[in-house]
């Protein structure tokens, strides 16, 4: 499998805090790579097989030519993970720009997402262990998941269809020592998030990749420069979401209510939408819709009641108290990392302080009264 | 109308409604608590993959939980997984996905282990979505939310399996034992579910269902029959939970539960205290509790035996028992799933939906009932928005004895006479046949709930003009219910 080639590398941004890494850019400008002639399985025993990610260096991931790494605007929060992820297009196509949902790749595209761990969560550029690397590709019957667990050498990732939890300890934002289950979700768990349609129609999508959310840094264009992407409407026409990194030590209270309101609806499509959208498991069960173009405010969770939110309820009432964070079961349920209390639940062991400030400003900025028999 | 609520009882109440002792009940014989995971003898005749009839199968050797995981997560349709007498220790969900027909069978309850007490993922035991699914002999043991999971599957057997927490009475539980929802095509049997937080056995928004055989103990809800459409429960055992044996449908759901067969089940001892988590349906279920049946249609609870259930043993109520707002029970047309031929007309619907608060067509007969109803439900002051403290209340103005064997609220109909026969005009058509040993009260809820708000507790008032207690034959209610409509058969 040949992949075509890329503009530039940029350099991967931690997802969650603190100033970009310094990790170099390996990638080279070759508009045509050579064909090396046998394509290479999409799910080899061993990730470098893929002719995608090629190594790691202890601070740099190196991929093939014409590999292009990406940015999303709003991250995903994955227990302080820094996150790396490239897409790699077969020789000679582009992936198409849509208005909604994940651009139109080609058959044959393969997404990559590398997870690293810093020592310290203090310095998330510095002492970084590269985990797993999970990997999307694209074929005739839809896109399929593996994961890759990286070796304790760091030289190669294996697949690991069962994935692992790993208990890792860094060094917390306190400067002390700070323990928990890292989770590498099995193969069977990529569905959990990766999901999409009705239920006679499942089937595995990509998530980050949409236009409204790689819409940062002027980087659309330049993949279309790149001849990595058509249809590119002008500017002033493509959504964009939130850039979190605009967001890094903002105090949410002195946000206006409109950057306010985008900030916490677009963390709300990114952490929880993947299940709370009308046609999740989930969000059909809950009737709680928390993608960012819900425009319902009882399906948004205002004073909304739970369906069977068990433990998680915390004893609250409303999935939403307007002007009450404190009191609102989707605060308490993101403030928590109690197992059976804590949502997302897959994907976090941590709690995401910034993403609870931000969420608790955001629901004391709502008005309105719950009635409490629900009339 | 407004959800039920005494609150503005409890204040009034304060000093004169001492807690019902529920300790000390010299004729209950209590078994000895058996341990849950007691090993038991292995049974005679090995399972081995030429016991399954599947294309593809594997044996994992005991304990290998990285083996069973790397097969659950590489399976081919039609597989089949069998596994070793012996403990599986695992730290992460078993997880089945986009795979049809397959079989996770182990060498039987107790003798086969998964242990999932040390899981670090918030996650179930057992989670399967995919048709024709089976699953059998083995033991699930402290999983972090459900025990056995299985979800928009057609065609599911469950045998011999049981979900086990250790601690009692413990609301950090998984919620549920073993949990088939939106399914249609399932069989559950010879299974067991002890301690979990919501329901043990449960099936809910299922359609063609047999549950029969199982047993449920200290649950909150032993068996829980929710949204689900043609299902016949027989030969279980539902003791010491907070409820034993419950149907209804949840507000807004879009399985509109019908046709439900409640036969020979053992139904006793439903006295444990409720400790789900606050905020939950089953938080709302009184101790004492044998059956009930709430917004629900074409019941039949028939052939049971029911003992020693301290508020009732079987209570007939409205969906706004729960919530009292109409549109929250709104299921609108598009989204119905399932069968509703027959009913519709019933379901107060408009041109775009329906509403699924009412309970009616209810048969109850020929059921067995002893020492049941001495010590109704009571708790206006830590509960005071529960509206069973309505029958605790009308117990104790009524000065002690025991409640009804069977109660109804009475929600809904167009009559209500406390003293005539022809003044019940029981729309709902609630049939009770007055077989030995039982009695009826259809309680005038609506009416009690908007008397304490204006006169507060008046149990004088409510005995003479909200409480119906009819005589043998029960009349209006000494009808014969509508023949229910069997679940289709059940690959066996």
């Amino acid at each position: 499998m040949l992949w075509v080639v890329g503009a530039c590398s940029p350099a991967p941004i931690p997802d969650d805090s603190g100033t970009p890494p310094v990790i170099e850019d390996t990638s080279t400008v070759d508009p045509m790579p050579t064909d090396t002639g046998t394509p290479a399985p999409l799910d080899p025993d061993a990730l470098s097989a893929l002719g995608v990610v090629l190594g790691f260096d202890g601070s740099t991931i190196s991929y093939a030519p014409g590999v292009q790494v990406y940015q999303i605007a709003t991250p995903l929060f994955s227990d302080y993970a820094v996150k790396e992820r490239a897409f790699a297009l077969p020789e000679g196509t582009t992936a198409g720009y849509t208005a909604s949902g994940v651009l139109d790749f080609p058959l044959g595209t393969v997404l990559v997402k590398s997870f690293l761990l810093p020592a310290d969560l203090r310095v998330p550029t510095d002492e970084l262990t590269l985990i797993e690397t999970r990997v999307m590709f694209l074929e005739k019957d839809g896109w399929d998941t593996w994961p890759y667990l990286w070796n304790d050498e760091q030289t190669e990732a294996f697949k690991a269809p069962s994935g692992t939890v790993r208990p890792v300890t860094v060094t917390g934002f306190d400067g002390k020592p700070l323990t928990f289950p890292y989770l590498v979700p099995q193969r069977n768990q990529c569905v959990d998030c990766h999901e999409r349609g009705k239920v006679e129609a499942r089937h595995t999508v990509p998530i980050g990749p949409t236009a409204r959310n790689l819409n940062v840094g002027g980087q659309l264009a330049d993949f279309a420069a790149a001849g990595l992407l058509d249809g590119l409407p002008p500017d002033d026409q493509v959504d964009a979401a939130t850039d979190a990194l605009t967001l890094v030590g903002v105090d949410p209270t002195t946000l206006d209510d409109a950057t306010l309101d985008s900030a916490a609806r677009d963390y709300l499509d990114v952490n929880c939408a993947h299940c709370h959208n009308p046609l999740g498991t989930e969000g059909r069960s809950s009737q709680l819709f928390l993608n960012y173009d819900n425009d319902d405010a009882f399906n948004l969770g205002v004073c909304k009641k739970p369906g069977s939110a068990g433990a998680g309820t915390g004893g609250f009432t409303f999935d939403i108290l307007p002007g009450v964070p404190e009191e609102s079961i989707l605060w308490f349920r993101l403030q928590t990392s109690v197992v059976g209390e804590m949502m997302p639940d897959i994907g976090r062991s941590l709690v995401h302080d910034d993403g609870v400030t931000l969420l608790a400003e955001w629901i004391r900025r709502i008005d309105g009264v719950c009635k409490a028999d629900g009339s | 109308m407004a959800r039920l609520t005494v609150a503005l009882l409890s204040l009034a109440l304060i000093g004169c409604s001492p807690e019902p002792d529920k300790t000390s009940d010299p004729t209950l014989v209590v078994d000895p608590t058996p341990d849950p995971i007691d090993p038991k003898e292995p049974t005679d005749t090995e399972i081995t993959c030429d016991s399954v009839d599947r294309a593809n199968c594997v044996e994992i050797a005991a304990g290998d939980s990285a083996a069973l995981q790397d097969a659950v997560n590489t399976l081919e349709d039609d597989s089949a997984i069998v596994l070793a007498e012996g403990t599986y220790v695992l730290d992460n969900q078993v997880t089945v996905r986009g795979s049809d027909g397959f079989t996770l069978i182990g060498q039987g309850i107790d003798v086969t282990i998964l242990d999932f007490s040390t899981q670090m993922t918030q996650a179930n035991g057992v989670d399967i979505v995919g048709d024709d699914v089976h699953v059998e002999g083995f033991t699930i043991h402290e999983a972090q939310k459900d025990g056995l999971r299985i979800e928009e599957s057609d065609g599911v057997v469950i045998r011999a399996i049981k979900a086990n927490w250790e601690n009692e009475n413990d609301s950090t539980n998984g919620a549920y034992g073993l949990y088939p929802v939106r399914v249609s095509h399932v069989l559950m049997e010879d299974s067991e579910a002890y301690n979990a937080s919501d329901a043990g056995i449960y099936v809910g928004q299922c359609q063609h269902a047999i549950v029969r055989n199982n047993t449920a103990m200290r649950n909150v809800a032993g068996i829980e029959i929710e949204n689900t459409q043609f299902a016949d429960v027989y030969g279980n055992h539902a003791e010491d939970n907070t409820g034993g044996l419950v149907v209804f449908d949840l507000p807004g759901n879009p399985v509109v539960g019908r046709d439900v067969l409640i036969r020979d089940n053992t139904i006793v001892r439903n006295n444990r205290e409720n400790f789900a988590s606050p905020g939950t349906t089953v938080a709302l279920i009184p101790p004492g509790t044998g059956t009930f049946a709430m917004a629900s249609r074409r019941i039949e609870i028939t052939g049971n035996t029911f003992d020693t259930n301290d508020t009732a043993d079987i209570a007939l109520l409205s969906g706004f028992i729960v919530d009292g707002n109409p549109a929250s029970w709104y299921v609108p047309n598009a989204d119905l799933i399932g069968d509703i031929s027959g009913i519709e007309a019933e379901l107060f619907a408009d041109a775009d939906g329906i509403h699924t608060f009412r309970t009616f067509d209810v048969y109850v007969h020929d059921n067995t009932h002893a020492g049941s109803g001495t010590s109704p439900y009571l708790d206006i002051v830590n509960d005071p928005d529960n509206p069973a403290n309505v029958f605790g209340l009308l117990h104790l103005a009524l000065g002690g004895p025991p409640l009804g064997n069977v109660l109804y609220d009475a929600i809904g109909e167009s009559m209500f006479s406390a003293t005539d026969a022809v003044g019940n005009s029981n729309d709902n058509r609630i049939c009770v046949v007055a077989n030995e040993g039982v009695n009826l009260m259809s309680i005038d809820l609506e009416a009690i709930d908007a008397d304490i708000n204006q006169y507060g507790p008046r149990g004088d008032v409510w005995i003479s003009e909200m409480l119906y207690q009819p005589a043998a034959p029960f009349a209006p209610f000494d009808c014969v219910g509508p023949a229910l409509i069997g679940p289709d058969s059940v690959d066996q």
